[in-house]
């Protein structure tokens, strides 16, 4: 994709249709590969018009969705299955559990709007606990992009490897942080901003966060590292504890639930081995109040603002 | 015997067809006496069973993949049903007994089951990959009746008829039974053939233990140029076992080693009992 970023101006874009893109490229190369829909089919914008046979839209109805995506990938065909991210993960759960991930199909799912992004839709449109949730399937790797130019990343890594793969992509607009010709490391994260003293592991629109806090703490001689993940499975245990090895603090920005993110899995990371103050910004345990996707984000702490006073804050108590 | 095993899709004899399904319910009763199983739902399976694997070509050295297409048992439940099937027709290797459902390694099944309501849309997809390779592979669905309670069955026949599935039958063991009663009791299915078409099914009904008339309707649904076909077919729960017949109470039994005896002597005596 294209995306013309203008120095010192943040440029936004939607992963759908960059996405998009990458579905067509993926069909056009692979002659298996067919992609499903739940009666919305942005993300198959251009399969649908040069490979019609393969789409096919299967109504609202998600655990037939991904019933058929098993059919189809036990026959041998490569499956991808688009579909909102609350009504894949809660409506089809038995289904992905059962019927592709435990058999270790070839099956890609698209989230779109996983974590609070439906804002002021409201609670049964949010999906905080996605990640989590793919993360809890064995055999089974999760994607939680950044921007648009990760999305592309994170869908060809999840087509390439072999058996189910989620990934959660924004429903609106996302910031572009990413540098579409630095090269991508779905294993290990990109290392954005090399760590001083502390060392922010993000994901998704924590990265963003993360680099703004980086930026802001910059001006006043702090450096603050921002490692970004775009694959939360598998987690980056080894890279992050040599990372930690060199600094007093590590936090985690997310858009996802505590239990079962990239919080989660950072602190079993670096338990029992390292010394040093950790903090987490990520979504609580409660359901989310009214709000659109930014009001939501503060009520939560996951902003710039609060990871730099999170900062100030485990400075303080380390007394 | 072995003569049979070899033969082409549908043309096993008569008589080896109903020695299979004799031979399972007798494997299937041994069995019952070493653990709890699902006795009652394997018993009004198993000459469905039979059927379905004679239809599609079974070879027992290949079971995985009949010739003329796949099968899932969505009843995950009767999976003793389906080892006590499969071993008459001679396929080795069969799973740990101690597998109480069918698992994605199962021979005989293109994919595991256990959790209802699965198994029509996995079937839907078979046979869709199907069109697409341009090919004319079947994919038979072996439905329970109480199954049908699930709202995911009525989303895959649903999607089924939308894309002119023509080549995916379901098969529904319609014993009129559920776990703890009646399904006219828990749940209501009737009229259940009205139900399908209003779907856009065709619908055949059958008796679902007369071995002859289940393949003849296998044929006619195999023939089906535009409708997935549903086979109703009409079973009593327990078939074989007459104090097991239409008992809920072996739903999930582990016979005492007085009721397998009885139930030995019962199908020992009960050949008449079977259709011809």
């Amino acid at each position: 994709m294209n995306t013309v970023i203008a120095a010192g101006q943040p440029s936004y874009a939607p992963m759908r249709p960059a996405v998009a893109n990458v579905l067509l490229e993926a069909a056009d190369t692979d002659p298996r590969l067919v992609v499903l829909g739940a009666d919305g089919h942005a993300l198959a914008a251009g399969v649908r018009e040069h490979h019609p046979e393969r789409y096919v839209d299967v109504g609202i109805a998600e655990a037939n969705l991904v019933g058929v995506a098993s059919g189809l990938a036990r026959a041998g065909r490569r499956v991808v299955v688009c579909a909102m991210a609350p009504f894949l993960v809660r409506r089809a759960a038995e289904q992905i559990r059962n019927d592709v991930c435990n058999a270790g199909l070839n099956v890609t799912f698209v989230g779109v709007g996983g974590g609070l992004g439906y804002g002021t839709l409201g609670p049964t449109h949010h999906c905080p606990e996605d990640l989590g949730f793919f993360a809890a399937l064995p055999y089974t790797r999760v994607y939680c992009p950044a921007d648009a130019i990760d999305a592309c990343w994170a869908v060809r890594s999840a087509l390439a490897g072999p058996g189910p793969a989620y990934v959660r992509l924004g429903a609106r607009e996302d910031r572009i942080v990413h540098d579409p010709d630095k090269p991508f490391d779905a294993a290990g994260g990109l290392l954005l901003r090399p760590p001083g003293d502390a060392l922010a592991v993000a994901t998704g629109i924590g990265v963003g966060i993360a680099l703004d806090a980086a930026d802001r703490l910059a001006d006043t001689g702090r450096q603050l590292g921002v490692l970004a993940l775009t694959a939360v499975k598998p987690f980056p245990r080894e890279r992050l504890v040599a990372l930690a090895a060199g600094v007093g603090t590590v936090l985690t920005v997310e858009e996802h639930l505590e239990t079962g993110g990239i919080g989660a899995s950072a602190a079993r990371a670096l338990a029992g081995g390292w010394t040093g103050r950790f903090a987490t910004h990520a979504v609580g345990d409660d359901y989310p109040p009214l709000g659109d996707r930014g009001e939501l984000l503060a009520h939560y702490r996951i902003t710039a603002d609060h990871v730099i006073s999170s900062l100030s804050d485990t400075d303080r108590t380390r007394g | 015997m072995v003569e049979s095993l070899t033969s082409p899709p549908g043309t096993r004899s008569e008589q080896s067809l109903a020695d299979i399904a004799a031979g399972a319910r007798r494997r299937l009763v041994d069995l019952s006496a070493t653990r709890p199983v699902h006795l009652g739902a394997s018993l009004s399976v198993i000459d469905i069973l039979v059927a379905v694997y004679d239809a599609l070509g079974l070879d027992p050295a290949r079971p995985r993949r009949p010739e003329r297409g796949d099968v899932i048992l969505s009843k995950g439940h009767a999976v003793w049903g389906l080892y006590s099937v499969l071993a008459g027709f001679g396929v080795e290797g069969l799973d740990d007994p101690r597998a109480g459902h069918p698992l994605d390694t199962t021979p005989g099944v293109a994919a595991g089951t256990g959790a209802l309501g699965h198994g029509l849309s996995i079937g839907a997809g078979l046979a869709l990959a199907a069109r697409l390779d341009g090919g004319d592979r079947k994919a038979v669905v072996v439905l329970g009746d109480g199954e049908l309670d699930e709202g995911s069955v009525w989303e895959a026949a649903m999607f089924a008829a939308h894309h002119a599935l023509a080549n995916l039958v379901a098969v529904v063991d319609r014993n009129g039974l559920q776990q703890e009663g009646p399904t006219e009791s828990v749940l209501a299915l009737e009229p259940l053939a009205a139900k399908w078409r209003a779907f856009g099914w065709q619908v055949i009904e059958a008796d679902g233990h007369d071995g002859a008339a289940l393949r003849r309707t296998l044929e006619e649904a195999f023939a089906s140029e535009d409708l997935p076909t549903v086979v109703i077919a009409h079973t009593v729960k327990g078939r074989g076992v007459p104090f097991m017949e239409h008992d809920p109470a072996f739903h999930h039994a582990h016979l005492t080693s007085h009721q397998h005896a009885a139930a030995l002597t019962a199908l020992a005596a009960g050949p008449e009992q079977e259709p011809a």
